[in-house]
């Protein structure tokens, strides 16, 4: 790779860092991906001035959806296409098509994974007595995993190109993707004993039975009518009936 | 709490706005994250982690996926270590709770406006996106992220001033009317975040490690 090759790398790299920037319900993040394209499309024959330059920029502003960490899959295989001349009706689809599986997948391996674990080894470390360290370990812990992923979805999207499908596949990330659920569920139900001795703690006796019986009838409550009643729902109505009666029963 | 302080707590606030759609989703708009950095910058530690764990749990109950709409506590919790801080500190929690679940609430409407917005811009910009003009596209993605940091900017204003506000609510409860109100908001944030673990966990094999989890937490929890 050529010096000048390995910068628009670097900045497409940046850029993907704001792929949500314009989030909205007409392409979703499909500016932020046009935008992040961009650098590595910059020597398609013409240049920047040249027709195949422009309609790649538009092709890549297009409507696209996926996770946010993924999302480099797509630029870097979707310039890559592009480069190798590849028919445009055949980039949308490619770009279509990567779609769902980097939203699932995503979701699957961060939103639902990665992310709860560390956030539930953090909260098990302040419940512990560890304070801002804990909190400082969950960032880098986090965010070391976070640049590598989306790092390595960009190298690998450009590797592949249109066969990017096949990187998904990749033996580390199928095998993270198996062990960071199970990991999950473990840290957080090691936590949450932890954390209701941690939020019990500075409570008088007659606030620690107040806490049982609001968790229990929370419990109830929220496994009782899943979709209609959400957390923040259940805590403002428990919080408005508790300064109720806070002010009359002084 | 000085104006100095006021300032640095908003520009954080706003900080953490930007990170959770934005930019760089690094996980500072994390309850537990915004929390502890506003309660160093109080010189209020405790209260801060404190409040990060209970808005933590809330958020828990979220999962970003897609489209989907949802709290944005962030900034709320930003807010919430205030709240908390100038009222009663330690038992002030439940204070800063009321103003972090009311806040969150208004973030998560806020952002559902700004996507629109932001569709709105798109939309105008369209026919030059579709001639593949880079300057328009960078001026619509430069603007929509500045459009953010407004709304966090305005969003954590307000939960500033919300939880200035606060402060004679405060003064109008008793020390056991602030238990009563801490432990209603505690017990809500792990009911809320025990069910979004458990979405997440399933009822195949997961369900077990949890329980595993569990037995391991409750024997921790004992021994301390």
């Amino acid at each position: 790779m050529t010096r000048r090759r390995r910068r628009r790398f670097g900045t497409s790299l940046l850029r993907l860092f704001t792929v949500q920037g314009s989030w909205n319900y007409e392409r979703m993040m499909g500016v932020g991906v046009g935008v992040a394209e961009e650098p590595l499309l910059r020597d398609l024959p013409g240049g920047v001035d040249g027709e195949a330059y422009r309609a790649a920029v538009a092709r890549g502003t297009r409507f696209f959806n996926a996770h946010p960490y993924l999302a480099g899959l797509a630029v870097g295989a979707a310039a890559r296409a592009e480069h190798e001349g590849v028919p445009p009706a055949q980039i949308e689809r490619l770009r279509t098509a990567l779609s769902g599986p980097l939203g699932s997948f995503g979701d699957r391996l961060v939103w639902a994974g990665w992310l709860p674990l560390l956030s539930a080894l953090a909260l098990a470390g302040v419940a512990l007595g560890a304070g801002w360290m804990a909190v400082a370990g969950f960032l880098v812990l986090y965010n070391l995993g976070h640049v590598l992923l989306r790092s390595w979805a960009l190298r690998a999207g450009w590797r592949h190109g249109a066969r990017v499908a096949v990187a998904l596949q990749t033996p580390v990330l199928q095998r993270a993707s198996r062990l960071v659920g199970p990991a999950m569920a473990v840290a957080s139900g090691f936590a949450f004993p932890l954390l209701a001795r941690y939020l019990g703690e500075p409570l008088a006796p007659p606030g620690r039975i107040i806490l049982a019986a609001v968790t229990g009838a929370g419990l109830l409550l929220l496994w009782w009518r899943p979709g209609h009643l959400t957390g923040v729902r259940l805590g403002l109505g428990v919080v408005a009936a508790a300064l109720v009666a806070a002010w009359l029963w002084p | 709490v000085s104006l100095d302080v006021q300032l640095v707590l908003l520009l954080w606030g706003t900080l953490v706005g930007l990170d959770l759609v934005s930019v760089p989703q690094m996980m500072i708009a994390r309850p537990i994250v915004a929390g502890t950095v506003a309660g160093l910058i109080l010189g209020d530690l405790n209260t801060g982690l404190r409040l990060g764990v209970v808005l933590e749990l809330f958020q828990l109950d979220v999962l970003p996926v897609g489209a989907a709409r949802y709290p944005e506590y962030g900034p709320a919790t930003v807010a919430a270590v205030s709240a908390a801080h100038l009222s009663a500190g330690g038992l002030g929690v439940g204070l800063g709770a009321v103003v972090g679940l009311f806040i969150g609430m208004l973030g998560g409407v806020s952002l559902h406006l700004l996507r629109r917005l932001n569709a709105r811009a798109v939309h105008a910009a369209a026919p030059r996106l579709e001639l593949g003009d880079t300057g328009a596209l960078i001026r619509l993605h430069a603007a929509s992220i500045a459009r953010d940091g407004t709304r966090a900017a305005l969003v954590t204003a307000t939960g500033l001033a919300l939880a200035w506000g606060t402060r004679v609510l405060g003064a109008t409860l008793t020390p056991r009317g602030l238990t009563v109100l801490a432990a209603a908001a505690a017990g809500a944030a792990l009911a809320a975040g025990t069910i979004g673990t458990l979405r997440l966990v399933g009822r195949g094999p997961g369900l077990r490690w949890f329980a595993v989890g569990l037995g391991g937490g409750v024997l921790a929890a004992w021994l301390r």
